[in-house]
């Protein structure tokens, strides 16, 4: 089926000519007219995003099928050989493992503890201003600084966590050196500074509710915990339907932290990062590289199409 | 002419645009033949004129961009016609090798002159990415014979010289004078890791530091230091091309630097930075490069005391290996590009530049004729770096010419000295992965 632009609503139908076809109207100058319009509006836009999204993604995945030695000036086509490569290695099950427990842990923990804390700002109390600014505030700030600081809190021979854990006793975990504590801490740090951002889009949602529904089964006898359950829960299914793709997106994107608290990526080696390792760390494998990205475009694209095509019909939108 | 805009032929226009950037994609590295080093084709800069401005990528090793800034000055004041621009290019070797690959890969923006760390320049000619000096040095006259000959040596390979030593360090073995006073030891670095083993509980004890001693940070350059406690029981990371980091002695030294931490609890892995923790009193000795020597000096509250890196049971000298940094220069660059670079080159490293490198940082005088007087008199301590010089060896193949291997090294290690990992399967696994990456990354492409 062919779709003709609609014609501008003041636009008088035009006679067809003899040579016409019967689906396919010529141009009248007018929409000749919003044609060009559209281009000027439209195309340098289009122009912009071909060169700087399409191109590149179309030149990533061609690279990824060739084994290519970042800075050298040439480089052999193997096919899907990167991708078997990556796939038969070890290192997939360990960088995919990562992913999902950094994946699932973040955005979990990001958007439990921010509902929770959504919860008790939305208290009539007073000081919640203050503690939604204080909650908001570590996402606002730079990851590179949040890292560092946190670097410092969490050094086991002279960061706080180790002067608090000596003062009971105790000796401090080895967060840096540790993979498996390496990627605890970094997760810790990724759920401290996004929770806030969870928890001010849950509290626009939870005062957003429709009010009368609420008091309403609050005089039917509701107890909060059940008006939280039954009726808060699914109303804020929107919101949390939202949260949950932004934050995959972005936890499965999620660079800053990791590189500066863990800059070999012991234990914290998610998709992004082995890409960035493998290309731009010790060993300029460009190609190798190109192929995780692509892996990584494809399970991001899978995850959002699932979730745009089935996690959305559950969603209440009033 | 009248024309329609149906889904078909937006789609067309879509099309052509997807496939204009398809074509644009196929840019990137030639794909017609196998990548071999390049023999570089001699070079001949007669009758070329200097380019009248160049960039200097550093990374300011031993925070010498002070100093680096001062003998630029000194450059421009004799060679007015070159103007040089230093460039803070990251904030250690692997971040300026990333922004010099990405360069390489991106064919712009190339510096004149790119310091090159130990385990960074062989890669960087096995892609064809630096030219030899060779030519330079002969045009310019370069002194290549004042420069002292292990450290020059190290840029050799296929009977050119690939770059200039520039930050050269080894480490050194730093000790807290007055820890070692109040545990009634000798005031000097051991001779052995068996006498410091010796020494290490009566250390522990009375000093009230966490550690006697803390091996350097694991996700810096533990593949380096770590070569002393290998070469002292005998073993290595690798002799020529063939991996032995799983020979018998080389487990057996891991399995005593193992010990060191769980058997004896006397020792502890650096988190960040091993000089700092040692300032910091945090431990009563450690191992970390000459260039920390100044940076140590100034900011330990205490007595710094340094020697030579202890020895082992099989070998107790020349168990030191050298590293650090040196200069180099692109092959992406025009022949006047090359031959203003050559000239800054030979500047910077004139003797003495170095003395001056030197006294700023703690790195050591890369010229025997440089002039050192007056900075040993000011720090005394870099004359043990100096006269730990003659009992240095060449580093394992293994660290520096198999691309990633550092990491890998470092990976093991961690494993090892953090998570009490089985020493022998850990070096059997690290051999299997060291031989992938010789096979793969480095035997196709020395022809």
């Amino acid at each position: 089926m062919t779709r003709q632009l609609a014609p501008h609503p003041s636009t008088k139908p035009t006679k067809p000519g003899p040579a016409a076809a019967p689906k396919r109207r010529r141009w009248t100058q007018r929409t000749r007219r919003d044609f060009f319009v559209f281009l000027a509006l439209a195309l340098p836009n289009l122009v912009l995003i071909a060169v700087f999204t399409y191109r590149p993604l179309v030149s990533n995945i061609y690279y990824s099928t060739l084994d290519w030695t970042l800075g050298s000036p040439s480089a052999t086509v193997v096919g899907i050989n990167n991708y078997v490569t990556f796939f038969t290695s070890d290192d997939a099950s360990k960088v995919l493992g990562t992913t999902a427990i950094f994946t699932v842990v973040t955005v979990g923990g990001s958007m439990i503890l921010g509902l929770l804390i959504a919860l008790a700002l939305n208290a009539k109390v007073r000081g919640t201003t203050f503690a939604r600014s204080a909650v908001f505030a570590p996402y606002v700030l730079s990851g590179v600084g949040v890292g560092l600081v946190w670097l410092f809190i969490f050094d086991p021979g002279y960061g706080v966590l180790a002067w608090l854990l000596r003062g009971i006793g105790q000796q401090s975990p080895q967060w840096i050196n540790d993979p498996q504590l390496s990627l605890v801490m970094v997760i810790l740090v990724y759920v401290w500074k996004n929770l806030g951002y969870c928890a001010v889009v849950y509290l626009a949602g939870l005062q957003s509710l429709p009010q009368d529904v609420m008091e309403a089964a609050s005089l039917d006898g509701a107890n909060g915990f059940r008006r939280f359950i039954t009726m808060s829960l699914p109303l804020l299914s929107p919101t949390t339907f939202f949260l949950l793709i932004t934050s995959l997106l972005s936890s499965l994107q999620a660079f800053d932290l990791i590189r500066i608290m863990t800059p070999l990526g012991t234990g914290t080696s998610t998709l992004i990062y082995e890409a960035y390792l493998q290309a731009f760390g010790a060993f300029n494998r460009a190609g190798y590289s190109a192929a995780i990205s692509v892996i990584l475009f494809a399970i991001l694209l899978v995850i959002t199409v699932f979730q745009l095509r089935f996690v959305e019909r559950k969603v209440h939108y009033s | 002419m009248t024309q329609h805009l149906d889904r078909r032929h937006f789609l067309g226009l879509a099309g052509v645009t997807a496939s204009a950037a398809a074509l644009a994609a196929c840019g990137g590295p030639s794909t017609s033949g196998t990548p071999v080093a390049s023999e570089a084709a001699e070079l001949d800069f007669s009758g070329v004129k200097p380019a009248a401005k160049i960039d200097f990528w550093s990374n300011h090793p031993g925070k010498s961009q002070d100093v680096e800034k001062a003998i630029i000055e000194k450059f421009h004041a004799k060679f007015p016609d070159i103007r040089v621009n230093l460039v803070t290019a990251g904030a250690n070797y692997e971040e300026i090798a990333q922004k010099f690959q990405t360069s390489q890969a991106a064919k712009s923006g190339l510096p004149g002159v790119v310091v090159l760390s130990d385990v960074w320049w062989f890669r960087y000619f096995t892609n064809g990415s630096i030219i030899p000096v060779d030519a330079l040095v002969k045009q310019l006259d370069i002194k290549l014979d004042d420069f002292r000959k292990s450290l020059v040596d190290d840029y050799k390979y296929k009977d050119k010289q690939w770059a200039l030593p520039y930050g050269r360090s080894t480490p050194l073995f730093y000790y807290n004078k007055d820890h070692f006073q109040a545990a009634g030891l000798p005031d000097r670095a051991p001779k052995t890791w068996q006498e410091f083993g010796e020494w290490a509980p009566k250390l522990k004890a009375s000093s009230g530091a966490q550690y006697a001693y803390i091996y350097p940070a694991l996700a810096g350059y533990a593949g380096w230091t770590l070569q002393n406690n290998l070469w002292g029981w005998g073993g290595s990371w690798s002799k020529e091309w063939e991996i032995t980091c799983d020979s018998p002695e080389s487990i057996e030294a891991l399995q005593w630097a193992q010990d060191s931490i769980y058997k004896n609890g006397w020792a502890g892995v650096s988190s960040k930075e091993a000089a700092d923790d040692f300032s910091a009193g945090l431990t009563s000795s450690t191992i970390s490069s000459t260039g920390s020597l100044l940076g140590v000096l100034k900011s330990a509250p205490f007595n710094v005391g340094v020697g030579f890196l202890p020895g082992g049971p099989k070998a107790e000298t020349n168990v030191c290996p050298t590293g650090g940094a040196g200069l180099g220069i692109p092959s992406g660059i025009t022949k006047e590009e090359q031959l203003a670079a050559g000239t800054f080159l030979k500047f910077m490293t004139e003797p003495e530049n170095s003395a001056a490198f030197s006294a700023a940082t703690g790195y050591m005088p890369t010229r025997e004729s440089a002039d050192m007087k007056a900075v040993l008199a000011q720090t005394p301590q870099i004359q043990t770096a100096v006269d730990q010089l003659a009992v240095t060896r060449v580093q394992d193949n293994a660290r520096v010419f198999l691309p990633g291997a550092d990491q890998e090294l470092a990976k093991a290690a961690a494993a090892i000295l953090t998570q009490q990992a089985d020493v022998k399967s850990t070096m059997t696994s690290l051999k299997k992965t060291l031989e992938g990456i010789y096979e793969k990354d480095v035997k196709p492409k020395l022809g």
